[in-house]
């Protein structure tokens, strides 16, 4: 009976065989807790019959249904919802950056309006049309090469998706550390730089940049030639303004202060005091000394006349629409509002208030129990000067720490104003030397005074560990990096401006003719009044006769 | 003068000069990007040029010649004041040392510009004559 036998060992080995691969399959089958949770998710989810019939208390939009699946067989997984989790991540900072982006953009029009209500009605035309055409030089030039060059090196902002194109930053050795002096990818956002982070950084830092070259309106209104406008600011667009922007936020040698040198954690400047604003303001200064002072603007003796701008309406609520933007300028400035701090955007939002606040107070008392009157103008250039000084510091420091910085910036425009009219002999229609230059300066120094070192973004600052923190908080490395820095836009920005454009005066000349200037820029310069239908009133006496007095 | 067509002609010679110049770099490595350089940098020189002489077209103006050497010395001042704030980083380790070397710099910087190329600006200003 072979025969019985053999089969019985082969359905004895069959069944073997066939036991096993169940418990295989079995194994294979067994769900993790996850998917069992994922699953039971998907099984309570909003069915499309139940969306259809509308969902006026938001309960049921927005669901694990909304969750992208990468394998539709295998159906939804860990992994996917993984993924959702960083899309948002970076969704949400895109868009926090962009619309602070926007926000700042908008302050064209304040500046525009503070800038022109300042000058005389004979030259509001060409006042608006600096203001209004400066964007378009500024973001071109930048477009081209000034990008490239302020962030061509700045990859690693984990915020934005980490920026890893921009990866390419030249260096230089010098006692055998490395430091950063301009980047070299992303001129015309091309190749590698073609990158949805980059573009997002490319718009935010656009307009910062646009806010820099528009302060130097201010100080030449009233007499700069509007081609020697145009070209001064394409060229501070392009090389000016990226090349410290490099040093101090792409990564360049001012940033690593603290990890080469050991100075606090490198020059710090959270929203652009220094980058934007002394920049602009020390650039300001340097193309007022070469184009002089207006015609009457100073008698044979020295003494000052007042010119009087001709809409303190329009300077006021040129104020106002700056403060409101520059909510946009120094919450902004986290560059997210998701993970690595971010949420410190509404304690930078308040200290920018703060500042600004206490800045008015400074600068209308002073004024009011000095001089005598709340001056509008002067009251405007303190809020200003509040808001200029608190760009800085303000992701940095307390409310308390932002009032008192706002506070003695709105008592330092109204002297610095007087010490540039009065002894300087310097010609600034607007103030804008005082409030963003002489403010911006002391913005970049206070956070080496009031840094408290609560802030914590990502647990590092400019590559070093731990918080920034001042001299008044215990780190007085970290004011020694602040006035580098200052030292640094006084003797290099000042000296590359004033260089550039007494070259640019030679080539081209930056100021209008005499008669151009006594008869107001609008006509000669625009060919069209600002106000057409306003009867001007008679220019004083020695106005008239400045031409005859004129040796040029 | 005022404003006026030579002028329009030629700052959009500078922009287009610019532009090839900006674009030869950005893509050097291709043949077409080269000689868009050396166009654009050409391009640039006639803009220069052009400006240059359609300078004096302008007439008197209310900015006066100053004197060009006080001038120079007043940004060496400045800019000398920077490098010293520079070397004082390497001379001394000590942030008391550093503080000193920086706030010395700085402040010459600043004297550079208050009482080198303020004066040096106004030196033959308008409001003297």
């Amino acid at each position: 009976m072979r025969i019985p036998r053999i089969v019985t060992w082969t359905c004895a080995l069959a069944i073997l065989l066939m036991a096993g691969a169940a418990i295989v399959a079995r194994a294979d089958a067994a769900p993790s807790a996850s998917a069992a949770e994922l699953k039971s998710a998907l099984a309570v989810a909003p069915t499309t019959s139940a969306l259809a019939n509308g969902d006026p208390g938001g309960v049921l939009t927005g669901t694990v249904n909304d969750v992208p699946v990468a394998d539709p067989k295998a159906g939804l997984g860990l992994g996917d919802v993984a993924n959702q989790v960083g899309q948002n991540k970076i969704a949400i900072n895109f868009v926090w950056t962009l619309v602070t982006g926007f926000l700042v953009m908008f302050m064209q029009a304040g500046f525009a309006m503070v800038e022109a209500g300042l000058c005389r009605v004979k030259n509001a035309n060409h006042t608006y049309m600096m203001n209004f055409f400066v964007y378009t030089c500024g973001l071109f030039a930048y477009w081209i090469i000034g990008f490239a060059i302020q962030m061509g090196g700045a990859a690693g902002n984990g915020n934005l998706g980490g920026l890893q194109s921009l990866n390419t930053e030249h260096l230089i050795t010098l006692f055998g550390t490395h430091w950063g002096i301009f980047g070299e990818c992303g001129m015309f956002l091309a190749r590698s730089t073609y990158d949805v982070g980059v573009m997002v950084i490319f718009l935010f830092e656009m307009v910062f940049m646009d806010t820099a070259l528009t302060i130097v309106t201010g100080a030449c209104a009233e007499r700069w030639k509007f081609l020697a406008f145009a070209v001064s600011s394409v060229l501070m667009g392009a090389f000016t303004y990226p090349l410290y922007g490099n040093w101090a936020w792409g990564g360049g040698w001012l940033s690593q202060l603290g990890v080469n040198l050991g100075l606090g954690k490198g020059y710090c400047d959270f929203a652009g005091s220094g980058v934007v604003h002394a920049v602009g303001g020390l650039t300001a200064l340097a193309v007022a000394m070469i184009i002089g002072p207006r015609i009457g603007k100073f008698n044979r003796d020295g003494s000052a006349n007042a010119i009087i701008g001709h809409d303190i309406s329009a300077v006021l609520i040129g104020c106002f629409i700056l403060a409101f933007g520059w909510f946009g300028f120094n919450p902004g400035s986290t560059l997210g509002a998701s993970a690595a701090g971010n949420l410190r955007i509404g304690s930078i939002a308040v200290n920018t208030m703060l500042a600004g606040c206490t800045a008015t107070f400074g600068a209308l008392l002073y004024m009011w129990v000095v001089k005598g009157k709340p001056d509008a103008s002067m009251s405007g250039n303190g809020i200003l000067a509040g808001l200029v000084a608190i760009t800085a510091p303000s992701g940095f420091v307390s409310t308390m720490g932002a009032a008192i910085i706002g506070f003695i910036a709105g008592v330092l425009v109204c002297f610095s104003c007087a010490f540039v009219e009065n002894y300087l002999k310097i010609d600034d229609p607007v103030g804008a030397v005082s409030v963003h230059g002489t403010c911006g300066l002391w913005g970049v120094l206070s956070i080496g005074f009031f840094a408290d070192g609560t802030s914590n973004y990502g647990g590092s600052w400019n590559g070093v560990t731990g918080s920034v923190t001042g001299l008044f908080y215990g780190d007085a490395s970290q004011l020694v990096a602040q006035i580098v820095g200052c030292a640094t836009l006084v003797g290099f920005v000042f000296t590359f401006s004033f260089v550039l454009n007494w070259i640019l005066d030679i080539i081209l000349g930056q100021r209008v003719s005499i008669a151009t200037e006594v008869a107001g820029l609008d006509l000669p310069e625009m060919g069209q009044l600002g106000y057409p239908e306003f009867v001007f009133k008679p220019e004083p006496d020695f106005m008239l006769a400045a031409e005859k007095l004129a040796v040029a | 003068m005022a404003a006026t067509k030579s002028q329009g002609s030629q700052f959009t010679l500078f922009m287009v000069g610019l532009t090839a110049v900006c674009a030869g770099i950005a893509f050097f490595d291709s043949g077409v990007a080269k000689v868009a350089l050396i166009a654009g940098a050409v391009v640039l020189a006639i803009s220069l040029w052009g400006l240059f002489k359609i300078k004096p077209l302008e007439g008197k103006t209310g900015g006066t010649p100053q004197p060009a050497v006080m001038k120079l010395i007043g940004v060496v001042v400045v800019a000398g004041g920077w490098l010293f704030v520079l070397f004082g980083l390497h001379m001394t380790s000590s942030v008391g040392g550093r503080m000193v070397t920086s706030i010395i710099g700085f402040v010459v910087s600043l004297i550079g510009i208050c009482y080198v190329l303020a004066p040096a600006v106004n030196k033959n200003a308008i409001w003297k004559s």
